[in-house]
């Protein structure tokens, strides 16, 4: 084949796509230096390169480019700091939720704990002022002989049982509490609860019915704070019933 | 840009991505062979879109594209050496690089290896390339190309997407057709001709 007839076919060649025969004598042509075929073929892949950005162009995916500059030995960041970053920010926020969750629990729990106590302090109240109200309470004497005794009140009924109404308590101290005692009239001492001071003050209540006429003596002495089968001296409180 | 309006948007934006650049490809070929893996990235940055979709338009699935990509642009790294950075069409070698990565894969993949298909090695050597005109990708001669591909029949165009894209021989083609393959060749050869005299009046060296 002449010059012209095998640079018709350099595209092709340079395509590898020309069959055995045509490829043998192209490349024993250029072996020989040809200069006209070496420009023709310089031409032909020119031509090819031109015709191979004719694609419609699409974008790869991020990680390629990683992925190749890892294949030769470059650190290359990438977007994977972002993630790493969005997942630090998403478990710090995670924390600060269940930190404040917590938190809001404490409170109301607290808050509940604090309207219980608000409610037993109004019950308790109540059920004083029910007590004192009714026609059927009496009276006992209270502090008489004592010196510097504490002051108020203690009442009798026959269904609602004790009230105690007291002031000027002295400190029970660590580790004790006040304890009721109802009296029999030549009789041992019964237990009739325990209670605990407010700043110097209480209210006390026993529910429960009472045969007045067998109460001798409504007494308080401080005990240890699960209290006590008989009473410790001294006694800080003698009421006594009827007298 | 008024030609641009003339070409399709993903076509455009990739041509103007790489005329922007082939002017510096001197510089960043010179990197390449000094191991600058910045000037790897550059390249990416520079060639990848291109690369990728050609891959992409040859083998029809991303992830094989992906693989290969990487594969080529290894193989640009690792024989940069030889390229010549002074007169060199970086971006042509490239491509040819992407494509014969591309249809060596269709080959395999088709059995035509053993076939007796030739072997596309030889035909990527950069020394190939040092006599390039390096504005082989320049937003005139694609234009003049995308012009003149328009231009061909139907027929001249499907053997030339076969030859260019499927890696056929002419023999194949004929097969393939189901024409005789006398006429596969005039098809073929009044195509590339078409071709060339469109980009007759623009310089190559």
């Amino acid at each position: 084949m002449t010059c012209h007839e095998l640079s018709e076919m350099f595209e092709l060649y340079a395509l590898g796509v020309v069959e055995a025969e045509e490829r043998e004598e192209i490349e024993a042509h250029l072996a020989r230096g040809c200069d006209s075929c070496n420009a023709a073929l310089a031409k032909a892949l020119a031509i090819n390169a031109g015709i191979f950005s004719l694609v419609y162009q699409k974008t790869p995916r991020r990680r390629v480019k990683r992925r190749m500059m890892q294949a030769i030995g470059v650190h290359y960041p990438g977007w994977g700091w972002v993630w790493a970053l969005g997942g630090a920010l998403a478990l710090a926020v995670a924390i600060w939720l269940g930190v404040q969750e917590r938190q809001r629990t404490t409170e109301l729990a607290e808050a509940r704990r604090t309207l219980l106590e608000v409610r037993g302090e109004r019950d308790r109240l109540t059920a004083a002022l029910r007590f004192l109200s009714d026609p059927q309470t009496v009276p006992a004497s209270f502090g008489k002989g004592q010196t510097a005794p504490p002051r108020g009140y203690v009442f009798l009924h026959p269904q609602m049982g004790v009230l105690l109404i007291a002031s000027n308590l002295p400190p029970a101290g660590a580790g004790k509490t006040y304890e009721m005692w109802v009296i029999p009239k030549g009789g041992t001492p019964r237990p009739a609860g325990l209670f605990q001071s407010e700043g110097a003050g209480a209210v006390h209540i026993l529910n429960g019915p009472l045969d007045l006429d067998t109460v001798g003596t409504v007494a308080v002495t401080i005990e240890p704070a699960a209290g006590s089968a008989a009473p410790t001296m001294p006694i800080i409180i003698a009421a006594p019933v009827g007298t | 840009m008024l030609i641009l309006k003339l070409l399709p948007l993903g076509l455009a934006y990739g041509i103007l991505q790489v005329a922007l650049h082939v002017t510096g490809d001197g510089d960043l070929a010179r990197r390449l062979k000094a191991r600058d893996s910045k000037a790897m990235a550059e390249l990416y940055d520079r060639y990848g879109r291109l690369t990728y979709s050609l891959i992409l338009r040859i083998v029809r699935n991303a992830s094989t594209a992906e693989d290969l990509m990487q594969e080529t642009f290894l193989r640009v790294w690792n024989r940069v050496q030889s390229f010549d950075a002074e007169k060199g069409a970086l971006g042509a070698w490239v491509l040819t690089v992407a494509r014969n990565r591309a249809i060596d894969h269709l080959r395999s993949v088709d059995g035509r290896m053993q076939a007796g298909a030739i072997d596309l090695d030889h035909l990527e050597n950069p020394r190939r390339f040092s006599t390039i005109d390096t504005s082989a990708l320049s937003i005139d001669r694609v234009r003049r190309l995308k012009s003149a591909f328009e231009k061909l029949t139907p027929q001249q165009r499907q053997v030339i997407e076969l030859a260019y894209y499927e890696g056929m021989s002419q023999t194949e083609m004929a097969d393939r057709l189901q024409q005789p393959l006398g006429t596969v060749k005039t098809w073929t050869r009044s195509a590339l001709q078409i071709l060339r005299s469109e980009l007759a009046g623009v310089a190559i060296a």
